[in-house]
């Protein structure tokens, strides 16, 4: 366990490193530094929106990870429409649970393999973008492209919720709600406020299940730990 | 030098191939570590092989509109800049929201290839430094919440259990209120594949050792994005 932290660290502080290098070696290179003022501007922006969606996250997504998983999926991105859901699958497919050290190992695979794969479908996406811009910009393609969570949720739903019923009843409802209010009430783009959400219901889903657990609504068995 | 030649030159090609290729490095060093702990966890082949391969198709479909984003982003920020960005950290909505913050601090409300290489500079710097956190919160303090939860772990486990199911369960809620609260194409995709999963989870449950289990959440979303091109076409 300690070396995937001493992995994780090294790993991770040499990516922060690079991240920061990129533009730098590109201001330095074509000379173009952006002016001061507007830098920091738009970085305030910026981390205004995105710095509490990943604090949020980080506390949201580790636990289901684990650490090993967590380090790199926190690297390649794509968290709730890959990584999680890869490693979830896997993790169930295999028998284990997250939050035990079989579940741990099987997510850190998950994520090593989900993310080796988006990389290659995304480098040959660059190397042929041009004969693939037609079809993949495609009209009649969008349908597919505009219902991808629906597609990937509505089987995931259907596997978990059903598995604990109990559990899902409250998010469920509360999403449920909160989409209402959002979309036919303060009439905002659902998309746009996805990655707050997530910590709210996830929140909200916790506070619902200790209350059922603290009561003995839910068990053990409910889990499918034996007792 | 105008902004588009800046943007698709073939050093930033470069110093972008050379981050992918680091990131291509963690990755296969994380699955060779997780190989490893996997066989001294006695954890057995044949299940390394079905997470894999689980692993691999299921992630094929929803990578697909990662390279629509590309292609989305390469009129207003070349290709080479956007393919990093999207091969890693962030997702589309992310980087397309950065650039365009960098760009309207700069004074400049539509990116374009009008636009100076000064307001591509200030997009790629809020690009990148905008999402660093999770990778920063990792390294100050995974260790430490990895340890906490551990402890938790070893107090009550089935109540650790349980929260982690609830963080799951919240996480998927987010996606599934929003289609079934607005009905239409949204709503039957994802009734659709939910179908798809019970039907093809009932056809194979006397073959749980089926190689094609491990297909079924595959089949099951890919089905839904065929539904949903299906039923553009025909209403």
């Amino acid at each position: 366990m300690q070396s995937i932290h001493r992995l994780g660290r090294i790993s991770l502080i040499i990516m922060l490193l690079l991240v920061i290098s990129a533009p730098l070696a590109i201001s330095i290179y074509f000379d173009i530094f952006p002016p001061l003022t507007p830098f920091l501007n738009g970085l305030f922006q910026a981390v205004m929106i995105y710095l509490p969606i990943s604090v949020a996250e980080f506390f949201t997504f580790v636990p289901i990870l684990g650490p090993g998983g967590s380090y790199l999926a926190f690297v390649t991105g794509n968290l709730t429409n890959l990584k999680i859901p890869a490693a979830v699958v896997t993790m169930d497919q295999a028998g284990v649970k997250s939050g035990t050290e079989e579940g741990e190992v099987i997510a850190q695979i998950a994520v090593a393999v989900s993310s080796l794969v988006t990389i290659s479908v995304v480098f040959l996406g660059l190397l042929l973008v041009l004969p693939l811009k037609p079809v993949l910009t495609a009209p009649s393609l969008q349908p597919a492209f505009d219902n991808i969570l629906p597609a990937l949720f509505g089987a995931l739903a259907a596997h978990f919720f059903t598995k604990t019923p109990k559990l899902a009843v409250v998010p469920l409802l509360a999403s449920i709600v909160l989409a209402a209010i959002v979309i036919y009430g303060l009439k905002l783009n659902f998309s746009s406020i996805q990655g707050v959400l997530i910590p709210i219901l996830g929140g909200l889903s916790v506070w619902s299940a200790l209350i059922f657990y603290k009561r003995g609504w839910i068990t053990k068995s409910d889990l499918g730990e034996s007792s | 030098m105008d902004y588009m030649t800046v943007a698709n030159s073939p050093f930033i090609y470069i110093v972008s191939g050379l981050i992918v290729a680091y990131v291509v490095l963690l990755c296969v060093i994380y699955l060779r570590n997780g190989l490893k702990r996997a066989r001294a966890l006695g954890i057995g082949s044949d299940t390394l092989r079905r997470t894999i391969r689980t692993a691999a198709t299921f992630s094929v479909a929803p990578s697909l509109p990662i390279v629509v984003a590309l292609i989305a982003m390469m009129g207003i920020m070349g290709l080479p800049y956007p393919w990093m960005r999207l091969s890693i950290i962030g997702s589309f909505q992310y980087e397309l929201t950065t650039a365009k913050i960098g760009a309207s601090a700069m004074g400049v409300e539509q990116l374009s290839t009008a636009s100076s290489p000064q307001v591509f500079a200030n997009s790629i710097w809020i690009m990148s430094l905008g999402i660093i956190w999770g990778m920063l919160m990792s390294v100050l303090f995974m260790k430490k919440f990895s340890h906490g939860l551990d402890q938790a772990k070893k107090k009550d486990q089935t109540k650790l259990q349980l929260i982690i199911t609830a963080l799951y369960f919240g996480m998927l809620s987010v996606f599934v209120g929003p289609p079934i609260v607005q009905g239409g194409i949204g709503l039957l995709t994802l009734l659709v594949s939910a179908g798809l999963f019970f039907l093809l989870t009932k056809l194979l449950q006397h073959r749980p050792r089926s190689v094609w289990t491990d297909f079924i959440f595959t089949f099951s979303m890919v089905g839904g994005m065929i539904f949903a091109v299906a039923y553009q076409w025909l209403f």
